[in-house]
């Protein structure tokens, strides 16, 4: 666990010091001032207004920086040959992806954290407020998304190069989200053979969509179920635990040869 | 005693697109506790692919290597030794104590013993005015040498360096002489793959030539070269046939 811990906090310091984080804040920040400042639709004086679009914007930049974080672990480490003196020390390949995992989502959640920190702050300008039950789950939720996206883009990255992996993160995390929660619906009108697809997409896909809270909290409905929020927990924690075992599979026999004859 | 480092009947096959191209073959080697060894070949003679099966990055196609007495294939092979790779790349984000504090946990070393091995290597190593800098800012000498401290933090009883003088500076290159010649008078074992005959010449006790994946030449420097020839001249009659094509 020593080694997992050092290779995690690896990453979480090289998080800090390229600060990417600092700069999707400022591009949040700047967006929640410009739907502070305009009025479009009649609805900039409402503070929901500004929790939906705020926290979908927060939502978005946390997935984004997940998936870039987790997709460019590996393949950079191989690429620029620092991989070569790590695995020469007494890592193995499983502790290799367990830290890389580690410290991708954590400085995925402390990202997302600081994303709604900002909201929060814009929605307190807009004299709106947050039941605070409800913002621990969605966050709570949202990081457990956060771990399986994290896992996923670490998995693909074991086989492919970081912008290959992360598209390939983006495509079925993104797919997850918009169309799994419409299956049920489209089901009503499929054709059989569509409709058999269709099954085997919503039992295939993750269910991105039960992670996310955010209508409970532009609309005030209060906490989810608890037993249903334990549920989805370990729903993402099973994701993620197939999905990292995917990894440490398909890392497990590979050849880093470098420069090798 | 038990061998520092075991190879037999080594071979290594990479898939290309015309088939299969032998990077070893059945490479048989043993070096033993206490000895420096050079190993010596041309371009594309199999030296790193040596390396990298004894380090566990790349899996043999036959045959089995040891170190220290554990198999290659197992972590616990690299629990004590060290290794510097060729042009090493660091982690140009963290500073140079910072590294080795890094690699210091990976061992699982404690602080106390952590810190003081680290001020010890910065300071054999000439780094100690410029450890708390960051490593992108270090030159490709500073990146050697602070490769060379990382490689000795767990103070490893084997070191496999991979042309450890490449990008030095002659003094920088003695010093790097020093701490091989000190880790010998410490009873450890140094394995090296170098291109620097005079630099194999000086610290070795023993060398091994690879031409072609295939060991052609393995013993200790006077036993190998003839009175009255140098080391290049074997060398080059090593691995070249009589027409002075490569074998």
């Amino acid at each position: 666990m020593i080694r997992v811990i050092a290779i995690a906090r690896l990453v979480l310091l090289e998080m800090i010091r390229r600060r990417d984080v600092y700069a999707l804040m400022i591009v949040l920040a700047a967006m929640l001032v410009a739907l502070l400042s305009l009025n479009v639709f009649g609805l900039g004086g409402t503070a929901g207004y500004v929790k939906e679009t705020g926290f979908l914007a927060a939502g978005l930049l946390g997935w984004s920086f997940a998936i870039q974080t987790g997709a460019r672990q590996l393949p950079r480490e191989e690429q620029s040959g620092t991989l070569f003196p790590l695995l020469a020390k007494p890592v193995s390949r499983w502790e290799l992806v367990l830290g890389k995992w580690l410290g991708a989502w954590l400085a995925s959640c402390a990202a997302l954290a600081a994303f709604a920190l900002v909201v929060l702050a814009a929605v307190a300008c807009k004299g709106g407020r947050t039941d605070i039950a409800t913002l621990l789950q969605a966050y709570l939720l949202q990081i457990t998304a956060l771990a399986a996206v994290v896992a996923l883009a670490i998995c693909f990255s074991t086989r492919m190069h970081a912008d290959a992996s992360s598209t390939l993160a983006y495509l079925i995390t993104g797919t997850a989200f918009l169309l799994t929660p419409r299956i049920p619906h489209l089901l009503t009108v499929a054709t059989p053979g569509a409709r058999e697809a269709l099954l085997v997409l919503y039992y295939l896909l993750p269910h991105a969509e039960w992670f996310d809270l955010r209508r409970r909290l532009v609309h005030d409905w209060g906490p989810a179920p608890w037993s249903a929020f334990a549920l989805v927990v370990v729903y993402g924690a099973l994701w993620t635990v197939a999905a990292l075992l995917a990894a440490w599979a398909a890392l497990r026999r590979k050849r880093f040869d470098r420069g090798a004859a | 005693m038990r061998a520092a480092i075991e190879i037999r009947e080594l071979s290594v096959t990479f898939a290309t697109r015309r088939g299969s191209h032998a990077a070893l073959d059945r490479l048989s080697l043993t070096v033993m506790p206490g000895t420096i060894c050079g190993f010596l070949g041309p371009n594309g003679a199999g030296k790193t692919t040596t390396l990298h099966v004894l380090l566990g990055f790349i899996p043999p196609t036959a045959g089995s290597a040891t170190l220290l007495g554990a198999d290659v294939r197992q972590s616990i092979a690299r629990e004590r030794i060290g290794y510097l790779p060729e042009n090493p790349d660091l982690y140009g984000f963290l500073s140079g104590w910072e590294l080795l504090a890094f690699a210091g946990r990976l061992f699982g070393l404690d602080r106390a013993t952590l810190r003081q091995r680290s001020r010890t290597l910065l300071e054999e190593t000439g780094l100690a005015d410029d450890a708390d800098r960051r490593i992108a800012t270090y030159s490709r000498g500073m990146k050697q040498r602070l490769g060379l401290a990382q490689a000795l933090i767990n103070d490893p009883d084997l070191l496999i360096l991979d042309e450890p003088t490449g990008g030095l500076d002659p003094l920088a290159r003695l010093d790097v002489r020093r701490i091989l010649a000190g880790r010998r008078a410490a009873g450890k074992t140094v394995f090296f793959s170098s291109h620097e005959l005079s630099e194999v010449e000086s610290v070795c006790d023993r060398i091994a030539i690879l031409a072609r994946g295939r060991l052609v030449a393995e013993g200790t420097l006077a036993g190998l070269v003839p009175p009255g020839q140098t080391l290049e001249r074997f060398f080059i009659d090593s691995v070249t046939d009589r027409k002075g094509c490569e074998v």
